[in-house]
């Protein structure tokens, strides 16, 4: 299940409720109280775990040395170890590829089912709400039945690539290395595209028909307004579905453990699989830390710039 | 002419169905699946019907413990939820309603915090948890860390929901001398109610499905919720589908019928969160 992140700013400041003083009971102060209940929360929870996360890095963490708060620092050992491995090239590639793939194909179909639900007909709204099923299922069942849906022997996936004629031979999906990656990939996409969906809806949506109407007594045709009002009208709402997918892809997990923890030999492995891996399956800590440190960059730079984005719309 | 249209919208609605038939193939699948008998699983070609439906739910209720695991489950996913709504309801309040620089900067941090992946923030989390020995307590371990996963995204969502209530009703209660604590709770929380209970309800399906935390925060089985049960059931040369598939359909249906049940208020919740 993936989480949205918070865009604009839409709310209107009819003006602030004016405080006496930071007084708990009645001013100011009791927002301020509010907001660092939740503050101190995630800083303890998440802040904190965040820079010990880059402290560890930095350090000599493994099994002999997890409990004892006194750990070599190894500079930046760890990251030369981590980036020096064969494995990391295809590491890093099948991140990329596990990315790109997933947010365009999330995209193409998310878009492709807005427009098609976008058209009026008895039971749109409903029908388009049941796509979020799979959006909500926990991801370790999906990846569960995905699993069972892509077995090399008695897959079903198998059978109906067969019968359509498209493969004569049973593609062995999650055991051969080259294609284990596209078995996630498929399966994180049938999670993703309902997500997609419903947010371009909501941009669709809010286009006024009016503008259709003008463009189609001007002669325009379907095609033409696709590109000429949909395109330009939905610029924000694209920028951010993307931003979102690469977020949440970026966070996959469940999928690679259920499916194929990463293998065949790294086929299907990704950076955030493999800190994980280092950490609790070699108890290579300090390693894991740095693999979680770089993709906890990436993923820290893409949010800024969406959030950040958003902003500026809104002011402008 | 207006047979016409009649018959688009047919036309519409058919392709429409077949679009969600498609997509709902995996989830019906799951459910085929767990009522075939061992043989008919691995005929081929697969049927589509089960021939003599096995209804095994007792059976692997009891064999794959499901009991225990969906207990921990409900106790992770209420202990989410508890801590959730308590420490986030006021802080999306707050965010709601007061605009300062100040408060713009604790909105773009907790944004922040939301998008951190739990596969990567759990290394940090279980040398830490471990040194200051609150990994004796391992399912209040999970309910800390997922608490602190989620938080944010219901901070947000609850932001959206609260800036819809009008100020002035809240203004006139405190000119009736209402304090403001009063006027929150007498208030902006009943109006607020049903964006509230939309944004609990997704976090409490979320923490059931929580599956990261759990498996590295806590070594006894008998207290590991029901993701990391059915994935001990799933190794690599499974051969019991009909159980595995059973078991997810037990764990899942309830979800899905919740979903369907809520679909509209969930829809709404989400997209006004996600785009406001």
């Amino acid at each position: 299940m993936t989480v949205p992140l918070s865009t604009t700013d839409s709310i209107p400041t009819v003006g602030t409720i004016r405080a006496s003083g930071p007084s708990f009971r009645d001013g100011r102060g009791l927002d301020r109280v509010l907001v660092w209940l939740t503050l101190g929360f995630l800083v303890a929870f998440s802040a904190l775990p965040l820079v010990y996360n880059v402290v560890m890095s930095f350090q000599s963490v493994d099994l002999f040395t997890i409990a004892s708060f006194d750990r070599p620092f190894v500079g930046l050992d760890n990251y030369k170890t981590v980036l020096s491995q064969r494995a990391t090239g295809t590491i890093v590639r099948n991140t990329a590829v596990f990315v790109g793939l997933s947010v365009a194909l999330q995209l193409t179909i998310g878009f492709g089912l807005a427009l098609y639900f976008q058209q009026r007909f008895p039971g749109s709204t409903w029908l388009r709400g049941l796509f979020l099923a799979g959006w909500i299922m926990p991801g370790l069942v999906v990846g569960g039945v995905w699993s069972w849906i892509l077995a090399g022997d008695f897959g079903v996936m198998n059978w109906a690539l067969q019968a359509t004629g498209i493969t004569s031979d049973k593609i062995f999906w999650l055991s051969d290395p080259s294609i284990a990656l596209y078995s996630v990939i498929i399966a994180n996409v049938w999670v993703g595209v309902p997500f997609n969906m419903i947010l371009l809806s909501v941009g669709l949506a809010a286009i006024p028909d009016d503008v259709y109407e003008a463009a189609e007594m001007d002669g325009a045709g379907r095609i033409w307004r696709f590109l000429t009002i949909t395109l330009p009208l939905m610029r924000a709402q694209l920028g951010a579905v993307i931003s979102l997918g690469i977020i949440f892809t970026l966070q996959q997990f469940d999928l690679f453990a259920a499916l194929t923890q990463g293998g065949p030999s790294n086929g299907s492995n990704v950076m955030q699989y493999w800190s994980w891996e280092l950490s609790f399956q070699h108890y290579r800590i300090g390693q894991g830390s740095a693999v979680s440190v770089l993709m906890i960059l990436v993923v820290i730079c893409v949010a800024a710039i969406y959030v950040r984005s958003t902003r500026h719309e809104h002011a402008a | 002419m207006l047979r016409d249209e009649r018959l688009t919208q047919f036309a519409l609605l058919f392709v429409a169905l077949a679009m969600v038939a498609t997509y709902m193939f995996p989830v019906y699948w799951m459910y085929v699946t767990a009522l075939k008998t061992g043989t008919e699983i691995t005929a081929w070609p697969p049927s589509f019907w089960p021939a003599n439906p096995d209804f095994a739910a007792v059976e692997v209720w009891q064999r794959m413990r499901m009991g225990t695991y969906l207990k921990n489950s409900a106790i992770i996913a209420v202990g989410v939820t508890a801590i959730v709504v308590v420490l986030g309801t006021g802080c999306g309040y707050a965010l709601a309603r007061v605009r300062s620089r100040w408060m713009d900067v604790a909105l773009f941090s907790i944004l922040m915090m939301q998008v951190l992946p739990s596969s990567l923030m759990i290394t940090p989390i279980f040398v830490s948890f471990s040194q200051i020995g609150l990994l004796d307590y391992p399912r209040t371990s999970v309910i800390l860390a997922q608490a602190a996963k989620v938080l944010p995204f219901y901070v947000v969502l609850t932001r959206a929901t609260f800036a819809q209530v009008p100020r002035e009703l809240e203004e006139s209660a405190l000119v009736e001398g209402n304090s403001r604590i009063g006027a929150f709770f007498s208030i902006n929380v009943p109006l607020a109610r049903n964006g509230i209970l939309v944004a609990a309800l997704l976090i409490f399906l979320q923490s059931l499905g929580e599956y990261v935390y759990s498996r590295s925060l806590i070594q006894s089985r008998a207290l590991q919720p029901a993701t990391v049960g059915l994935q001990s059931f799933m190794g690599p040369n499974t051969s019991d589908w009909q159980g595995v598939m059973t078991y997810a359909a037990i764990y899942v249906t309830p979800i899905i019928l919740f979903f369907v049940f809520l679909q509209r208020q969930i829809v709404s919740g989400l997209t006004s969160g996600a785009l406001k």
